[in-house]
């Protein structure tokens, strides 16, 4: 079997100290492999976004270990982080968090641009992720002008840009109806079969299930069940 | 396929963070506009009575300027002996000494009340000092015995419409001859310009005194030397090189009467209201999009990706209001040539105020980048 992508190894999260510290994650230990969808279920409160900080590298565990790409995240500053996450990490968040002054295709475009694109190529290569997606057609309108699926495209598009090895989804069909909520999850497990990422989706969307092809429960921050999904729906 | 794009990543985002709220925008312009009006005008004035100030000095052909002892400014001086110019001519290297006289004394005008003036008396047949901006009559004119010009600035104020008008200076009859334009000066009381000879019967000068002696000087002569040699030989007198008395006069009138602090401050409080202004509306700005940037660097932009949006918008807000500041400044520049008050922008100055602009903004962007230092990229998830 090959090396994870994403290596979690005990790893706990406190916040605040004393008596009034709070464990938000507790011995988690899990890996994320290439190619497949891993969805993360858990009540509310139950640490969901916090893993999901945490295998962002938007957040040092307060204990453990974790390595993304083989590096391990404890010894780097805030800076290394933002540079491992650019070079692997692309973001689908709930509320799409676009850019709303610039239009679908400059969205993608700055994710390109962070990734040192040549600036010649980005506008080309924002229209052919964005093709990809079929939102080539409303690739000059702003995300005022597109509807809540449309928006989940174009954020897709932007977390692909410069092709991560890991996309991490903050409950990415909350907010949209259930066939727009169907296409952006088929979507996603497209992107992890066909061109081998990794994708972690938080969700508490029931419609989620069936495209995934492992299941994590979480609950008071701890990970009660692990179970690999066979003949997912595809 | 959209049109190729003119700006891409930070320069697109910062000109979309600015152009997207355009109240705001137009506000801003305003300021940094505003603030550069104000620096640019009070600088303006700054040049302006500092050329005012030296004005016969740097208009002079000559090379020294021999003054009574103890001379601070151009305007105000004792008296000389002639035969300090004999003294001056006798030394090496002196090509020529001509008279120059400043006295003020009263103008009647036409129809009754006075005014203070400034008779300045040189010698129509030296070239070290002779009016400049003529524009109308002749000098050769003045030759005759109550002939005097006076600039076109000061007409109203002399009473005078027409060369011909007659008038009195300190009770004897005068007739004005010619008009020059643009001859300032500091002290309010107007050049009166005349042969040495008839100033001398106009005030109360003996036949042999004037006020300096304009030194010009042989060809290849040593200019410092000379000037040595004249103050070691005349002694009791200054001997200035012109650029210095220039700038001797300017300190004097710009420091002692505070008018070069009190401008240098007014321009100060420009700066400070442009920094005040740049700060708070690019302070605004970037707190409206504090989700934005915190998903740019959850995105993996460094640092230094979110402090170049920031300084990209207090560079278009420099260059945007630099542009209306200045074109401001030279309506009032435009304006001024038809005053008694001088707003000068050489190109020079136009320079400083760009880099003072630039500063404003860069200081201003700098609240902005201290937030953003602050700002946590997990903040998306929340």
């Amino acid at each position: 079997m090959s090396e994870p992508l994403l290596r979690i190894e005990d790893v706990g999260v406190t916040y605040g100290k004393g008596a009034t510290a709070l464990s938000a994650l507790r011995d988690i230990s899990l890996d994320v492999r290439s190619g497949e969808v891993t969805l993360l279920l858990g009540p509310s409160g139950s640490g969901k976004t916090t893993l999901l900080q945490v295998m962002g590298c938007l957040l040092r565990p307060s204990q453990g270990r974790v390595s993304l790409h083989g590096q391990a995240l404890h010894a780097l500053d805030a800076e290394a982080l933002s540079a491992l996450r650019l070079a692997h990490v692309g973001f689908v968040f709930q509320h799409y968090n676009l850019f709303p002054t610039l239009r679908a295709w400059e969205n993608v475009a700055v994710a390109l641009d962070l990734k040192q694109f040549p600036p010649r190529q980005q506008q080309a290569a924002a229209l052919q992720l964005l093709e990809r997606l079929d939102m080539g057609n409303r690739a000059n309108h702003f995300p005022a002008e597109l509807s809540g699926g449309q928006k989940q495209r174009v954020a897709i598009a932007r977390a692909l840009a410069g092709k991560p090895g890991l996309i991490l989804a903050d409950e990415p069909t909350a907010a949209l109806d259930g066939k727009s909520g169907q296409d952006v999850v088929a979507t996603l497990q497209a992107l992890a079969h066909r061109e081998n990422c990794a994708v972690v989706i938080v969700s508490h969307d029931p419609r989620v299930e069936p495209y995934a092809d492992r299941v994590l429960h979480l609950e008071d921050g701890r990970l009660v069940d692990d179970r690999r999904r066979h003949g997912n729906q595809a | 396929m959209p049109p190729s794009p003119a700006l891409i990543g930070t320069s697109l985002l910062a000109w979309r963070n600015l152009s997207h709220d355009r109240a705001r925008f137009i506000v801003t312009l305003i300021g940094v506009g505003f603030a550069v009006l104000l620096m640019g005008v009070e600088l303006g004035l700054l040049v302006g009575f500092a050329r005012t100030t030296s004005g016969l000095v740097d208009h002079s052909r000559a090379a020294l300027w021999i003054t009574p002892a103890g001379t601070t400014n151009v305007d105000i001086a004792g008296r000389l002996d002639e035969r300090r110019r004999f003294q001056a001519l006798a030394v090496p290297g002196v090509a020529s000494v001509g008279k120059l006289m400043l006295q003020f004394g009263f103008w009647k005008k036409p129809d009754g009340g006075n005014e203070s003036v400034a008779l300045v008396g040189f010698e129509i047949e030296s070239d070290a000092l002779q009016p400049w901006n003529l524009v109308e009559g002749r000098i050769a004119d003045l030759q005759q015995q109550d002939a005097v010009i006076i600039d076109r600035l000061y007409a109203d104020k002399l009473g005078v419409k027409a060369i011909g008008d007659t008038i009195e200076i300190n009770s004897q009859r005068a007739r004005v001859v010619g008009f020059t334009r643009g001859l300032r000066t500091f002290t309010q009381s107007p050049y009166v310009w005349m042969t040495h000879r008839n100033a001398l019967a106009y005030s109360r000068y003996q036949p042999e005194q004037t006020t300096y002696l304009l030194v010009g000087l042989e060809p290849g002569a040593d200019v410092e030397v000379v000037r040595h040699a004249l103050g070691e030989r005349l002694g009791r007198v200054d001997v200035w090189k012109r650029a210095d008395f220039a700038r001797q006069a300017q300190k004097y009138w710009l420091i002692t009467t505070g008018a070069g602090s009190a401008l240098l401050l007014s321009a100060l409080l420009g700066l400070v209201v442009g920094i005040v202004i740049v700060g708070q509306t690019l302070y605004a700005t970037t707190v409206d999009r504090l989700p934005e940037y915190a998903t740019l660097r959850a995105m993996g932009a460094p640092a230094s990706y979110l402090n170049r949006v920031i300084l990209k918008q207090a560079a278009i807000s420099a260059a945007f209001g630099f542009s209306l500041g200045t074109l401001a400044a030279y309506v009032i520049v435009a304006i001024s040539a038809y005053g008694n008050v001088a707003v000068i922008v050489p190109w020079w100055l136009l320079v400083v105020l760009a880099a003072l602009t630039v500063l404003m903004c860069a200081f201003g962007a700098l609240i902005s980048i201290r937030r953003l230092v602050r700002i946590d990229p997990s903040s998306v998830f929340a």
